[in-house]
C-alpha cells in the first residue's frame, strides 16, 4: 500500500520535473512557476525514493518513519518555497545565525536539518524496519536452500545426459 | 554545466614545509599499499576487499571517494564565482546518505553475499537475468570512468606540479604512478585503507581551515554584511544562478547520488550487514565536516576581495591556494595540499577498480565469456585503464574538462532507474532497464557532445544531466509498464527474497 503510493509519487514527481524542464524551451525562457514545480517535484521525488527503499510492500503505513519523512519533505519544499517567495535581500536586512534570511533557510534548513533527523530515524528503526537478526538469518537460510536446490537440479541434468 | 574539476594551473607551492608534508603523506600511502598487497589473494579481495570492511572504514572511504579534489579547489572557486548557487551541488548531502542506505545499501550487501557479486552491473544482471543490461551498464560505467579518471589525473598532475615543481607532464605520470602502484598491488583493500587515512586528513584540514576562514573574515555576520554591501546576489539563496538551475543541481546531485558506483559499490564490502545501522550517521557527519572548507574559503576569499585585503583573483580556482598561502600557518596549508592530493587519489583509486571490474568481469559476462584469472586480469586492466586516462589527460587539452562534466550525469542517468528503482520495484522489467540505460547513455553523450562543439546548447536553467536523468526514469517506468506481462516471472527467487526483506 505505502510502497505503491511511493511508486506513484515517484512517477508523478518525475513527470512534474520533466514539465518544469520542458518549460525552459518556451519563448522567453522558463516561467516563474517552473522553479516552484521543480522544487515540488524534487522534494517529492527524493521522499518517494526514500519511501520506496524504506517501506516493505506489506506495510500499510510508514509507522515510526512517518514523522521524519514528513519533516524532511516539509523542510526541503518549504525551504525552497520560502527562498522563492520571500523578498530579496537588502544591505541592512536581518541576519539569521550570521546569514541573510533566505541564505540561512537554504543552508541551515535544507542543508542541515534533514541531517539531524534522517540518519537518526534510520538507526532507530533499523532493527525492526530495515534488517533484523531474524531477517538476516531467513535470507541466509533460504539462499542456502535455493543454492542446494539449484545444485541438485544441475546434478540431475548431468545424470540424465 | 559547470566543470567539476581543476583544469587550470595552481600557483606555485614549492615551500620546504609543504614539500616535506607531501613527501611524508606519499610515504604513508605507499606503506598502506604495501600492507594491503600482502592481503590481496583473490579477485574477491581485489574488487570487494573480501567483504571484510568495518563500518567506519566503509563510511570514511565512501566519503573520501565522493569528494575528490573538487571539494577543496574547484568548489571554493565556484562559490567565489557564483556565490551561494554553488552550494546546491553539495546541499543534498544531508539527505543522500540516508537515502542511499534505505534504497540500496542493505540490498546490495545481501546480493553480494548471496550471489557472490562484486560489481554494480552484476547486480543489474542478477536483478533482470539479463546479460545485455549488465553489458550496457558496464559500458556506460567504463566510458564515464575513463573520463572521470582523466579529469582527476589532470587535477592531480596540477597539484603535484604546484607542490614539487615537476612540470605538468611529470606531475600527471607521477600522481598516476603512485595511485596505480597501490591500486594494482593492493586492489580496493589498499584503496579503502588509504581512503580512511586520506578522509581523516581531509576532515581535519577542512575544520581547521573553516575556523581560519571565519576568523579572517571577522565572523559569519561580518562576512555577510561585507558581501551584501559588495554584491546583493552573492549571498542570495541561488547565488548568481537562476532558481531553476540551482534546484536542478539539487535534483541531479540528490537523486543522481543513487547511481554513483564509487560509493554504491562499497556496500558490497561491509563485513557485517547489521552494522549498516550507523552508516548514514557516520557518513553524513564526515561529509558535512569535510565540506566546511568548500563554503568557508569561498566566502572568506570573496570577503577579503570585497574589503580590499586581497586583489581580485584572475582564476577562481586560486581561491583555496591563495587563502592558504596568505592567511593560514604554512603547516596547515601543507596539510590541505596533501589533503587535495589525497582526495583526488582516493577518487582515482575507486574508479580504477570499478573500471577494471567492468573490463575484466562485466563485459566478458555480457558476451557470455568468463575471464579465467580475474585477479591477474583485474590488475592488468587497472594498468591499461590508468595509462589510457593519463594519456587522455595529457594530450586532450580542453577535452578533458568535457569528459569530466558528463561523468556524474552518465552514472546517474544510466544506473539510477535500473539499479536503485529496480531493486525496490518488482514491476520493473528487463526491457525497461535496457531502455533506460540506453536513454541515459545516448542523451548524455549526444547533448554533451553537441554542447562541447557549440552546435547546440540547452536554454538557461536546464542541464543535460538533469534532462537525461528524468528522461531515463520516465523511459524506465514507461517501458516497464508496456512490458509488464514479463515482470512477474523475471526475478530469481533469491533476488526476490532480498527485494522483499
Amino acid at each position: 500500500m505505502t510502497h505503491r503510493f511511493a511508486l506513484v509519487l515517484f512517477v508523478a514527481s518525475a513527470v512534474l520535473i520533466a514539465v518544469a524542464y520542458a518549460s525552459a524551451f518556451l519563448p522567453g525562457g522558463a516561467p516563474a512557476w517552473a522553479a516552484w514545480l521543480l522544487a515540488f517535484g524534487t522534494a517529492t521525488i527524493m521522499l518517494a525514493a526514500i519511501m520506496l527503499g524504506a517501506l516493505r510492500s506489506a506495510l500499510t503505513s510508514p509507522g515510526r518513519l512517518a514523522f521524519p519523512f514528513a519533516f524532511t519533505w516539509i523542510v526541503v519544499f518549504g525551504g525552497f518555497g520560502l527562498a522563492l517567495a520571500l523578498p530579496p535581500e537588502t544591505i541592512d536586512g536581518p541576519l539569521w545565525l550570521g546569514l541573510p534570511r533566505r541564505a540561512a533557510i537554504i543552508l541551515f534548513g535544507v542543508g542541515l536539518l534533514p541531517m539531524l533527523v534522517l540518519p537518526v530515524a534510520y538507526a532507530r528503526t533499523f532493527d525492526d524496519m530495515t534488517l533484523s537478526e531474524d531477517d538476516l538469518l531467513r535470507v541466509r537460510e533460504k539462499a542456502s536452500a535455493l543454492r542446494a536446490e539449484a545444485t541438485r537440479a544441475a546434478l540431475a541434468r548431468e545424470t540424465l545426459r | 554545466m559547470i566543470a567539476l574539476l581543476q583544469a587550470a594551473p595552481l600557483p606555485p607551492l614549492t615551500q620546504p614545509t609543504i614539500v616535506a608534508v607531501a613527501v611524508v603523506y606519499f610515504i604513508i600511502v605507499a606503506s598502506i599499499g604495501a600492507w594491503a598487497a600482502r592481503r590481496t589473494h583473490t579477485a574477491g579481495d581485489f574488487f570487494v576487499a573480501g567483504q571484510g570492511i568495518g563500518l567506519f572504514a566503509l563510511a570514511i572511504a565512501a566519503m573520501s571517494a565522493t569528494l575528490s579534489g573538487f571539494a577543496f579547489i574547484g568548489g571554493p572557486g565556484l562559490i567565489y564565482s557564483i556565490g551561494l548557487g554553488a552550494i546546491f551541488l553539495v546541499l543534498p548531502a544531508s539527505i543522500t546518505n540516508s537515502m542511499g542506505a534505505w534504497v540500496l545499501a542493505k540490498r546490495m550487501r545481501l546480493l553480494g553475499e548471496v550471489r557472490g557479486l562484486y560489481t554494480l552491473p552484476d547486480a543489474i544482471g542478477a536483478r533482470y537475468r539479463s546479460r545485455l543490461a549488465q553489458g550496457l551498464s558496464g559500458t556506460a560505467i567504463l566510458i564515464a570512468v575513463i573520463g572521470y579518471m582523466a579529469t582527476n589525473i589532470l587535477a592531480l598532475g596540477l597539484v603535484i606540479n604546484a607542490i614539487f615543481g615537476t612540470g605538468l607532464g611529470w606531475g600527471i605520470w607521477l600522481g598516476m604512478g603512485i595511485t596505480l602502484a597501490y591500486s594494482v598491488s593492493g586492489g580496493i583493500l589498499a584503496g579503502i585503507y588509504t581512503d580512511v587515512f586520506q578522509g581523516s586528513l581531509m576532515a581535519l584540514a577542512s575544520v581547521l581551515v573553516f575556523v581560519f576562514a571565519l576568523d579572517v573574515g571577522g565572523g559569519m555576520a561580518n562576512i555577510s554584511q561585507t558581501l551584501l554591501a559588495a554584491d546583493l546576489d552573492f549571498l542570495g539563496p541561488w547565488g548568481k544562478l537562476t532558481p531553476l538551475a540551482a534546484i536542478s543541481f539539487f535534483f541531479v546531485f540528490g537523486i543522481g547520488s543513487l547511481g554513483q558506483p564509487h560509493v554504491v559499490h562499497k556496500f558490497y564490502m561491509l563485513r557485517d550487514p547489521r552494522r549498516l545501522k550507523w552508516y548514514p550517521l557516520v557518513m553524513t557527519a564526515a561529509l558535512i565536516v569535510s565540506l566546511l572548507l568548500y563554503f568557508g574559503v569561498g566566502v572568506a576569499v570573496k570577503t577579503l576581495v570585497a574589503n580590499g585585503s586581497l586583489a581580485a583573483l584572475g582564476n577562481a580556482d586560486d581561491a583555496t591556494p591563495t587563502f592558504l598561502l596568505h592567511f593560514t600557518p604554512v603547516f596547515l596549508a601543507a596539510l590541505v595540499f596533501s589533503g587535495v592530493a589525497a582526495a583526488i587519489m582516493s577518487t582515482v583509486n575507486s574508479f580504477m577498480n570499478i573500471g577494471a571490474a567492468a573490463l575484466t568481469h562485466d563485459l566478458p559476462v555480457a558476451l557470455n565469456r568468463r575471464v579465467k584469472n580475474e585477479l591477474r586480469w583485474g590488475r592488468i586492466s587497472t594498468v591499461v585503464i590508468s595509462v589510457a586516462a593519463a594519456l587522455l589527460a595529457q594530450v586532450s587539452g580542453t577535452l578533458v574538462a568535457f569528459l569530466g562534466i558528463f561523468g556524474w550525469g552518465l552514472f546517474g542517468s544510466t544506473l539510477v532507474p535500473a539499479l536503485a528503482i529496480g531493486l525496490n520495484w518488482e514491476g520493473a522489467t528487463r526491457q525497461g532497464a535496457i531502455a533506460s540505460i540506453a536513454t541515459g547513455l545516448v542523451l548524455t553523450l549526444l547533448f554533451e557532445t553537441l554542447a562541447y562543439f557549440g552546435a547546440y546548447s540547452f536554454p538557461t536553467g536546464l542541464t543535460v544531466s538533469g534532462l537525461a536523468l528524468v528522461s531515463s526514469i520516465l523511459m524506465f517506468f514507461g517501458v516497464s509498464w508496456l512490458t509488464r506481462a514479463d515482470a512477474a516471472g523475471s526475478i530469481d527467487p533469491d533476488v526476490r527474497l532480498i527485494m522483499e526483506v
